[in-house]
């Protein structure tokens, strides 16, 4: 029988996940309009905050709106696309890994693409609005933006993952990893010039929310090729790290008897 | 050869801890860890086409066995081969030459019909779109899956997902089929389904076939040939009808009277299984006595309206394996 070897798989995956989501019209549609209506809530507290203060430490309003749309946008395409990377330390816990060891695709690929999360579509939307509310809609601007919320995206993705990946030495990981989510996005919501010295070091490196947030805007606001070249830089890094993580911790996985539906 | 095993050996380390919640505590700061051993130096081969029962009480190794065999887990030691390949080494490579069936792990997605999931894995095996569905045609057909293709997998009864959980394992021809309790809670009309259609699969496209099942039903109806592993150890390796014809040792004796009444058939070797107003059960290894004295003894005690000889079940054959290796069936 005939094979191709490309990636359409993914495509595959993605569409079923899709169809899966679907399957339920109101909560589809509950969960899609509810978190972007929790994120516009959270983003009433900044216009409070500007309405007293013009500026912190040269962050202004539109900064913020900025902030926020390339880190909704950023985690929101990360979930959609490979909404299994919060999930890792879960499935390998329960022993669910073995599904897609028994399938002949790179495991980690295959396992990210098998979820996409329903709410994250609606953080991808808001990021969007956000984005043309924050004003300066050019082309040249909109394609620095898209630049900033896929490298954005493939940041949280990396992290999750690195972080996820823990469960092969630990066993039981899953809250450590929420909680680590928890602090990536509440890191990547605040302005990049609140953080200097030990804790801007601690946020590009332990839990490297300046990626997602401070450091996309910084670029979006004044764009230079040596502030996209440290992006990417940590992004490859990061995205390295993760990948040899879950290699090398997958030879310690040891399967499992739970009984695991695929939802 | 299909499958090459030599010496292959797995164990996990765990930790033992004491109960409550000063053993937690205890556990917390001063784990006792243990290395239990999965499989110990298991050795078989397996030829193409053919059709192997691996059976084993739980936590026998049975599944650590197909896992590894799958390249799911790695082992500790030895070698194995699975169609010229090394599982754990050519994982991906291998997967498009084998089907697996984990009954405990399904693998439709739950909301979605069974048809969406086909499609789906078509795209994973790497099936154009005309390809996977001339082939899902072809497995609806073999497997009667017309009535319920477009219906969620969660409306589904276990026997009908299960019908599709083989078949989609099916889907990409492979030359190998490793089946890991795919009966596994079924009623006796879905168990013969499943057991006709991978039967029909087996001879019409000679896939060889890898079963486990604690019902000894389905190895009997599939397999030629069986494999015993208990306590991680292999116990038996040999044809079906070898496994009969050395633990075949008892037959068993039910006989119905035309006149109620209390009887017994008090002869060495014989032993009474069941007793009723009309009728009684027993059971005698016919290398210690005769057939004919049985059946004398029987006619002695009245006037026979019915009888029947039989041999015992595998699953009482294998029961009787376990004892002698005095083994807990229900040990984990």
């Amino acid at each position: 029988m005939e094979r191709k070897q490309g990636l359409g798989f993914v495509g595959a995956l993605w569409r079923v996940n899709l169809l899966s989501a679907m399957e339920y019209r109101v909560p589809f549609i509950m969960q899609l309009g509810g978190m972007m209506l929790n994120n516009v809530i959270y983003f009433a507290f900044w216009v409070l905050f500007f309405d007293r203060f013009e500026e912190v430490q040269g962050w202004t309003l539109r900064d913020m709106m900025l902030l926020f749309a390339v880190v909704a946008s950023g985690l929101g395409l990360a979930m959609m696309l490979f909404g299994n990377c919060r999930a890792i330390a879960r499935i390998v816990a329960a022993g669910d890994l073995d599904r897609y060891l028994a399938l002949p695709r790179p495991v980690l690929l295959h396992v990210l693409a098998s979820r996409s999360s329903v709410p994250s579509m609606g953080d991808f939307v808001f990021g969007l609005i956000w984005f043309v509310l924050a004003g300066d809609v050019t082309a040249a601007h909109a394609l620095r933006f898209l630049l900033a919320v896929v490298l954005s995206a493939c940041t949280f993705t990396a992290s999750l993952v690195l972080a996820n990946s823990l469960v092969f030495w630990l066993r039981r990981s899953e809250l450590l990893a929420d909680h680590f989510l928890n602090a990536m996005i509440t890191f990547s919501l605040y302005p990049g010039t609140l953080f200097n010295g030990a804790a801007r070091v601690f946020l590009f490196t332990v839990v490297p929310a300046g990626l997602t947030g401070a450091l996309p805007v910084e670029m979006l606001r004044d764009f230079d090729a040596a502030t996209l070249g440290w992006l990417c830089a940590g992004t490859a890094v990061l995205a390295a790290f993760a990948l040899l993580a879950f290699q090398v911790g997958l030879r310690r996985y040891e399967s499992g008897s739970a009984i695991v539906v695929r939802i | 050869m299909s499958i090459r095993v030599d010496r292959l050996t797995k164990s996990f380390r765990t930790r033992d801890k004491q109960e409550g919640l000063a053993g937690s505590w205890r556990a917390l700061w001063k784990p006792e860890w243990r290395q239990v051993p999965a499989i110990r130096d298991i050795s078989f081969r397996m030829e193409r086409g053919e059709a192997l029962g691996f059976i084993g009480p739980n936590g026998a190794g049975k599944s650590t066995t197909i896992k590894i065999l799958c390249g799911i887990l790695h082992p500790d030691s030895g070698a194995a081969e699975v169609l010229g390949q090394v599982p754990w080494q050519d994982r991906q490579r291998l997967c498009y030459e084998i089907g697996s069936v984990f009954g405990q792990r399904p693998q439709l997605w739950y909301h979605l019909p069974p048809v969406d999931s086909f499609h789906v894995y078509g795209a994973i095996y790497g099936l154009d779109r005309d390809a996977t569905r001339r082939r899902v045609d072809f497995l609806v057909d073999v497997f009667e899956l017309q009535h319920f293709l477009h219906t969620p997998v969660r409306k589904l009864s276990l026997g009908q997902r299960m019908r599709c959980e083989v078949a989609v394992s099916l889907l990409h021809a492979p030359k190998l089929l490793l089946l890991d309790e795919p009966s596994i809670g079924l009623d006796i009309v879905a168990k013969q389904r499943i057991r006709d259609t991978i039967r029909y699969m087996r001879d019409e496209e000679g896939v060889g076939v890898l079963l486990t099942s604690h019902d000894a039903g389905d190895i009997e109806a599939l397999c030629s040939r069986v494999i015993v592993i208990s306590d991680g150890q292999l116990i038996f390796d040999d044809t079906m009808d070898e496994l009969k014809r050395r633990h075949l040792t008892a037959k068993q004796v039910n006989v119905r009277y035309l006149e109620e009444g209390e009887r017994s058939l008090p002869m060495a070797g014989v032993e009474t299984v069941a007793a009723s107003r009309y009728g009684m059960q027993i059971r005698f290894d016919p290398r210690t006595v005769g057939v004919d004295a049985v059946i004398s003894g029987l006619h002695g005690l009245g006037s026979m309206v019915d009888i029947t000889i039989s041999d015992p079940d595998l699953e009482n054959i294998i029961g009787t394996i376990y004892a002698e290796n005095a083994l807990d069936p229900d040990a984990a």
